[in-house]
């Protein structure tokens, strides 16, 4: 009885944990982590491996290997989070240490001409496709177009150069400041604008047919 | 406006982020010219597209494998943060021994060579000198001495009487010649 009573106890106090760290800001949740919170970091990996998947997987296109490097970003925050500077904001930091990896990966592709983005694309099997993309009310057709169109969308994203894709990225699906960016993608305010404004010409252009 | 100013402004004006006098000339601009306002429009239908991409979800044993990836990383940050410990007493232990064994080394290696021989040097002193000591007399004179005087006066006074009555009275036979 008291065995039940004590795990119900232990049961209530971690909700109760789960439930402050919940409500709490980024920065706070990091200070809790560093003070010895271990709950903390989950509470991190909740909040980030889906932004962090979706931005890694458009900028790589192989959502296996976006998988992985996320996991790897996780590992490194955990690493040296205790020497993240804390007057800046934890996900501009986060997402830094997601562009590098990507950079890294698409370098490394770039090296091994047998591993191209649009390979890794074709690869992508139906089984794989998010559910939430089909909408069941909708005609075959419509069905039919939509995915047509998705792929189509998907594949323009990766004929951008790398680096006007990341920061159109950034920007559009994760809707980072161009500030942000700049910190993010190591670069001045201007090129962040240049590069931005031009993503989203080349995108349009090649985009434009498909849709009219 | 002219197409050009449109142009360079337009990263902004999808933003939202021109101030309120620009933003009316960029809205008066795409009524006035339709090549612009086309590629306004392309521009917006486009992002609005990539904007609606449906987000992709981590796999089911996402976490699990993060998991058993951070365990290791925590035995891993155990073992990092003893093995520079062990690693400094390791390198205080072998430079210390090494210290000893150059010591030992170089007072056996030395021993046997002929040593010069080397003296604390000397420091010649002018002699003190000799003070004369202060005979005391006798208890039975001091002893005599009249209780209104100090006692050690009253000796050394008794003590010099004989000199002084001989140089008196060897003035006194200057002064008679």
């Amino acid at each position: 009885m008291a065995d039940i009573v004590r795990k119900q106890k232990v049961s209530v106090e971690g909700a109760t944990v789960r439930e402050r760290l919940q409500a709490m800001d980024d920065s706070a949740v990091v200070t809790a982590f560093l003070g010895g919170e271990e709950r903390a970091f989950s509470e991190l990996v909740t909040r980030y491996q889906t932004r962090l998947l979706n931005f890694v997987y458009r900028t790589i296109g192989d959502r296996e290997k976006a998988e992985d490097l996320v996991q790897e970003v996780f590992i490194r925050v955990y690493r040296h989070l205790h020497r993240f500077d804390r007057s800046k904001k934890f996900s501009t930091w986060v997402y830094t240490i997601a562009s590098n990896l990507a950079k890294n990966e698409l370098r490394n592709r770039s090296r091994n001409p047998l591993v191209l983005f649009q390979t890794v694309q074709k690869n992508f099997q139906d089984e794989d496709r998010p559910l939430q993309f089909e909408d069941t009310t909708s005609r075959p057709d419509d069905m039919y177009r939509k995915r047509h169109l998705r792929e189509i969308v998907e594949e323009t994203v990766a004929k951008l150069p790398e680096h006007h894709r990341n920061v159109f990225i950034l920007r559009e699906l994760e809707g980072k400041s161009y500030e942000e960016i700049a910190e993010i993608t190591d670069c001045n305010l201007g090129t962040v604008k240049s590069r931005l404004n031009r993503a989203r010409n080349s995108f349009a252009e090649i985009i434009a047919p498909y849709v009219d | 406006m002219d197409c050009r100013e449109f142009c360079d402004q337009h990263l902004a004006f999808v933003d939202d982020t021109l101030a309120g006098i620009e933003l009316v000339r960029m809205q008066r601009h795409i009524l006035e010219c339709e090549a612009c306002a086309s590629h306004d429009a392309k521009i917006r239908r486009a992002l609005l597209l990539f904007r609606n991409l449906p987000s992709i979800e981590p796999s089911a044993d996402f976490s699990q494998r993060l998991e058993a990836r951070l365990r290791t990383c925590q035995n891993d940050n155990l073992f990092v943060t003893t093995q520079p410990n062990l690693r400094r007493s390791a390198i205080a232990a072998t430079v210390a021994s090494a210290i000893m064994l150059a010591y030992i080394g170089s007072t056996l290696f030395h021993s046997d060579a002929p040593r010069d021989l080397v003296m604390s040097p000397v420091v010649a002193t002018v002699p003190e000198p000799e003070l004369t000591p202060i005979t005391t007399s006798t208890p039975a004179i001091v002893a005599s001495v009249s209780a209104g005087l100090t006692i050690w006066p009253a000796a050394l006074f008794a003590e010099q009487v004989p000199v002084r009555f001989a140089h008196s009275s060897l003035e006194l036979a200057n002064y008679t010649r």
